[in-house]
């Protein structure tokens, strides 16, 4: 047990005495988690998308598309605000906002008339996935109106009419309301759905709705454990190119001590590298400090899980050059689809479900849970022990697959 | 200290090691002496325990290597052909570290670091990194790797392989020491004169095979006291060889452009050599007269350079 203590304090110091690349360790992530928050419309806050409205036509139609965008969840993605024409090309061109939306004079009249007229829609290409949101709602509110045209058209030709001369045209207002709630009545079994009664006994997470950002946050911190182990994992291979391996076996320590020494280095590195960027992440998102060093507990015994792994490969693989190449290939797909690149909420449910299977979603998704409120501490380290006895398990195989490469 | 018994060490159908024996005692060098790829590294990683032999047994201070790995494994100290030096960490960390790894600790740990530093130099570099030290530097810290717990057995492979020649003195120095405080100094080279500087008993190794043992009196006297005529010029072989038999000497390497022989008293031999091959009609540019030594008995034994 000395020896390895004395192992793992080597390694610690060799990495010390490299500190670019330990600081990379740690900025790295940091950068790709930036810059992908960035790409997904804002740092820290939720996913919103910015739509500019020029509302030309101030009819009761057009504003009724208006209250439409601004109610509900619709409200949750989009932020609405009203423009002058000038102010809106302006700031769109300026990339001040997702889309900028020219409602023309006389639209309320046209649609009520079924005439052909047209919306301008102009988006900002530097966003994504914010200006094809309001494109897309914008298409079912367009779809909707055409459904109210078939369902009301006989209604609506009133109110058009009415428009025009103040006042519903030869029908009285009571018989004008009673044929609407008939056919609402008539209709109502195939557009309304059946009522239910739901109890939601899902508790609300602390505060409001959680952030991208935070929900991007265990991804970052544990693509900086991803970084750590992978550096490590190659060690077998420099040590054994520069013969510090040989030295390892010839002298009275048993082999195995080798192995279990990497992996603590690991739990050391992970650890090392993730306090300095969990601790921004702390004070940014505002989480409370008692969940510190838990949070970073849970990343240190359960993160190495990746170097385990990683080992594996270095070790199956023939050359160094070729344990380096397979390495990559699996690290990168596994950060996508673990949930490390990107939050598995945004993902497709397909791929979200893959997560759960992959060695970087178990370590991600209870942290998550744990620092959204969702788990407490107890739930996050139920998981402890399955990850730790996968890790150990892929630790022995590696210690008995090199054994015998160590020395050829 | 260190006694092989038949060692044999395959690769499949390829014979490494082939059944080689030899003893060696406290407080002597005991040389192995071969041309690349001849079974030394072999012979020493299956002694410090990193390769199982296909057959035979070794027995490292008193323990057997195969069956009690860790006691055996505890008398040895190592000094590979590589420099199997931590880059990345100081001098004195190497050295801390691989005390530490033969289970020194505190104050003595501390002691021998400090003095292992001294004795090869590099004291007042001691917190530097590697990466920053000359190659003989480096070297001499990988010899300070393997001797910082006091090994009572020292392997040392090839240890002066691109080291500048006031680092080579230096190592010597070394291993003089060594031999002196009772150390067991196992030395493999392909320098003949490092052989012969060093090693008390010599056993020269080629393909995986002993071919001649003994102290280095004992191989000379394989000549039979004879010395060694070195020519070179221009040579007709089959009329050469007659004319060296007609002088009772020996041909120990003979091509269009050398010649070696070896005659008995060639200092008094050599007008009457040099007279004779001349009358084969050969052209002789340079002529040398030598005691024989370890290059020659290698000659002499398999036909060809030991530096090839």
């Amino acid at each position: 047990m000395r020896f390895i203590f004395i192992t793992v304090r080597k390694e610690l110091k060799r990495r010390f005495n490299d500190p670019g690349a330990l600081i990379s360790s740690i900025m790295i992530p940091f950068a790709i988690g930036f810059l992908i928050a960035s790409v997904m419309g804002g740092s820290g806050g939720s996913i919103k998308a910015g739509l500019l409205v020029t509302d030309l036509d101030d009819s009761f139609i057009s504003q009724g598309i208006l209250s439409a965008l601004g109610q509900d969840q619709m409200a949750d993605m989009i932020t609405l605000e009203k423009v002058s024409l000038d102010e809106g090309e302006r700031r769109i061109n300026e990339g001040d906002g997702s889309a900028h939306l020219v409602i023309p004079e006389d639209f309320g009249q046209a649609w009520l008339d079924r005439e052909e007229i047209a919306l301008l829609l102009t988006v900002n290409p530097s966003q994504y996935v914010s200006p094809r949101l309001i494109r897309e709602m914008l298409e079912s509110l367009l779809d909707l109106g055409d459904y109210l045209h078939k369902v009301f058209g006989d209604e609506l030709k009133i109110i058009s009419q009415s428009v025009d001369s103040d006042g519903l045209v030869g029908i009285s207002t009571a018989d004008f309301s009673a044929n609407i709630t008939d056919k609402v009545s008539g209709i109502a079994d195939l557009v309304l759905p059946p009522v239910m009664e739901v109890d939601d006994v899902t508790p609300e997470p602390e505060g409001s709705s959680v952030s991208m950002g935070l929900l991007m946050f265990p991804g970052i911190l544990i693509m900086a454990a991803f970084f750590a182990a992978n550096g490590q994992s190659s060690n077998f291979w420099t040590e054994k190119e520069k013969g510090t391996l040989g030295r390892w076996v010839a002298s009275p320590n048993a082999f195995s001590a080798f192995w279990v020494a990497q992996w603590f280095t690991a739990m050391a590195l992970t650890a090392l590298v993730a306090a300095p960027i969990m601790l921004m992440g702390f004070f940014y998102f505002d989480i409370t400090f008692e969940k510190y060093l838990s949070a970073l507990a849970w990343l240190a015994l359960t993160g190495p899980v990746l170097f385990a792994l990683l080992s594996l490969i270095q070790v199956l693989a023939p050359s160094r050059k070729s344990g380096s190449m397979i390495s990559t290939l699996v690290m990168f797909p596994l950060l996508m689809v673990g949930g490390s690149f990107f939050p598995t909420e945004t993902m497709p449910g397909f791929i979200a479900g893959i997560a759960q299977y992959t060695p970087n979603g178990r370590v991600v998704e209870p942290l998550k849970a744990y620092l959204t409120g969702e788990y407490g501490s107890s739930g996050m380290f139920a998981e402890l022990w399955g990850l730790l006895l996968v890790t150990l398990v892929l630790v022995l195989l590696t210690g008995s697959l090199s054994a015998r490469k160590a020395l050829a | 200290m260190i006694e092989v018994r038949d060692l044999q060490k395959c690769y499949g159908d390829l014979v490494a090691v082939d059944h080689i024996s030899f003893t060696a005692d406290g407080g002597s060098v005991f040389g192995l002496l071969g041309p690349n790829g001849a079974g030394k590294s072999t012979t020493i990683s299956c002694l410090s325990g990193l390769l199982q032999p296909t057959a035979g047994s070794i027995r490292v201070g008193g323990f057997d290597i195969s069956t009690e790995a860790v006691k055996a494994k505890a008398s040895l100290g190592i000094v590979p052909q590589e420099l199997a030096i931590y880059e990345d960490l100081s001098g004195h960390d190497n050295l801390a570290f691989w005390g530490a790894a033969y289970g020194l600790k505190g104050d003595r740990l501390q002691q021998r670091v400090g003095h292992v530093l001294n004795r090869i130099g590099l004291a007042d570099r001691a917190s530097d990194l590697p990466k920053t030290y000359s190659g003989g530097m480096k070297r001499r810290l990988n010899f300070g790797c393997g001797l910082v717990h006091e090994p009572a057995i020292l392997l040392l492979d090839e240890p002066t392989v691109g080291v500048d020649p006031q680092s080579r003195e230096h190592l010597f120095e070394l291993v003089r020491e060594e031999k002196a405080k009772g150390t067991c100094v196992l030395y493999t080279t392909h320098y003949m004169e490092e052989a012969e500087k060093l090693c008390d008993e010599l056993a020269i190794i080629d393909h995986g095979k002993i071919i001649a043992a003994g102290t280095l009196d004992a191989l000379r006297a394989e000549f039979g006291g004879n010395d060694i005529i070195q020519l070179s010029g221009s040579f007709d072989q089959p009329k050469v060889e007659q004319a060296v038999n007609e002088l009772h000497g020996e041909v120990l390497a003979l091509a269009a452009d050398t010649l070696m022989i070896a005659i008995r008293d060639g200092a008094r031999s050599l007008p009457s050599v040099l007279q004779g091959i001349s009358a084969t009609g050969a052209e002789i540019h340079h002529a040398r007269l030598s005691e024989p030594n370890l290059e020659s008995l290698f000659l002499k034994l398999t036909g060809k350079d030991l530096r090839a």
